[in-house]
């Protein structure tokens, strides 16, 4: 191959590219070349495409809340109950209800405030009113760049009353994002 | 006897004689390169928010083969409608490039390669405001700022030329691969040094190097080896050259 055909052909790779890859350009002479050129070529477009989401405005798609999972069991067979009716919103907070005697809740959740150390939630099974009351600690976790962070929690106890919750069983006392139960209710 | 020594003494001359005449070299110059990348800086002048700094410094082993380090320094700023984040520290690497170019193509002034880098990143990171909304309303908190070190590969394609005596231009695209980001499960690095968005388990960035050469040898290659019939055992090289480039 020509010298001056080898040397110009370098040149043009002395392109500027821009913080997005987008104008990256490539170009080779010469038959010896080619075949690299090509694969060089083909390695850039694929990181390109790659990177490509990135052009676009970010947005977060992942769940945001870590929430208290819990399922419902029947006292009497230690079997899973959905309860007929379900109202649960925190206390204090009766204008803005979770549920409102909502069928067929599997599994309920409850939010935790990250801004406190404990929060009690009104629950009416069936018609029947108890009290669970939380108490935790939480911290923060990244969920990504587009989303930002939540915060997980972790359950020190749990207080109840017993008009028609029988028993509570902690399941999993790491409040995360994780779609897994972590507490039982048994009514 | 003798007669019969001497006349095969004289045939083994003439053969290997031969085999230099049939031989083609050329003298390739091993080199020391130092060079800065420029796409950083080029960066920064459009975000204010990402400044990176890096340089390497390279060490040709044959005409094929060369050690690289590589070290640099980002700041990296981010801010969004629910947190703010910084970080800033120092990145090095250190592998290998191989030059895929014909020695009588490169002759020491042209590289068109890949290489392969294991990437160490030490790094703070701080997260002086976050909030998150949820049923109670909106909890605020930050993140006091710690130390963290990350672990990367990399495969490195690219090229090089040398545009004036001992001054080369070139890129190099990277393809990093997370060995681990430090921070733990709950505070992964949003981004940091040397490997970029933390959250992704491979990234590609590029970098822009000019470069200085340093000539410290020359060493004799073969570029094309002699056409013999006689058995290849009885092919003997000069030390510091190579049967026959790519």
């Amino acid at each position: 191959m020509p010298d001056f055909m080898l040397t110009s052909s370098f040149y043009i790779t002395a392109v500027i590219p821009n913080d997005r890859l987008n104008f990256v350009f490539l170009r080779f002479s010469g038959t010896m070349m080619k075949t690299f050129a090509y694969l060089v070529f083909i390695f850039i477009a694929v990181i390109m495409l790659a990177t490509m989401p990135e052009c676009t405005p970010e947005a977060c798609f992942e769940e945001t809340n870590a929430f208290v999972k819990a399922s419902f069991y029947d006292s009497g067979s230690d079997t899973q109950l959905t309860p007929d009716s379900l109202t649960l919103y925190g206390t204090g907070m009766d204008t803005l209800k979770i549920y409102d005697a909502d069928a067929g809740v599997k599994p309920a959740l409850l939010p935790l405030d990250a801004s406190e150390s404990g929060c009690s939630f009104v629950i009416m099974i069936n018609g029947v009113t108890d009290t669970l009351t939380f108490l935790y600690t939480s911290y923060p976790h990244l969920i990504s760049k587009e989303c930002g962070y939540t915060f997980y929690h972790n359950i020190e106890d749990l207080y109840y009353t017993e008009n028609t919750i029988d028993h509570i069983y902690i399941s999993k006392r790491n409040i995360t994002t994780v779609n897994e139960e972590n507490i039982r209710i048994f009514y | 006897m003798r007669r019969i020594s001497a006349y095969s003494i004289s045939l083994l001359v003439l053969i290997s004689a031969g085999s230099v005449l049939a031989q083609d070299t050329i003298d390739f110059p091993l080199k020391i390169k130092a060079g800065i990348d420029i796409a950083g800086p080029a960066i920064y002048i459009a975000d204010r928010n990402n400044f990176n700094a890096e340089a390497f410094i390279s060490f040709d082993k044959n005409e094929k083969i060369s050690y690289t380090l590589e070290g640099g320094y980002l700041d990296y700023r981010f801010s969004q409608y629910n947190y703010d984040y910084l970080t800033r520290g120092v990145f090095f690497r250190a592998g290998t490039d191989f030059n895929l170019l014909r020695p009588e193509v490169s002759k020491g002034s042209y590289w068109a390669g890949i290489g392969l880098r294991y990437g160490l990143s030490v790094f703070n990171t701080e997260t002086p405001f976050l909030e998150h909304e949820n049923y109670w309303g909106t909890a605020t908190s930050a993140i006091s700022k710690k130390t963290s070190t990350g672990h990367f590969f990399e495969v490195t394609p690219g090229v090089r030329t040398e545009v004036f005596r001992n001054f080369s231009i070139g890129w190099t695209v990277r393809l990093r691969f997370l060995i681990s980001g430090g921070g733990g499960k709950d505070l992964r690095p949003i981004y940091f040094p040397g490997y970029g968005q933390g959250g992704k388990m491979v990234n590609a960035g590029i970098n822009y190097y000019l470069t200085w050469n340093i000539p410290f040898r020359k060493i004799r290659v073969i570029t094309r080896p002699e056409e013999s019939e006689e058995p290849e055992d009885e092919e003997e090289f000069p030390e510091g050259t190579r049967q026959e480039g790519f």
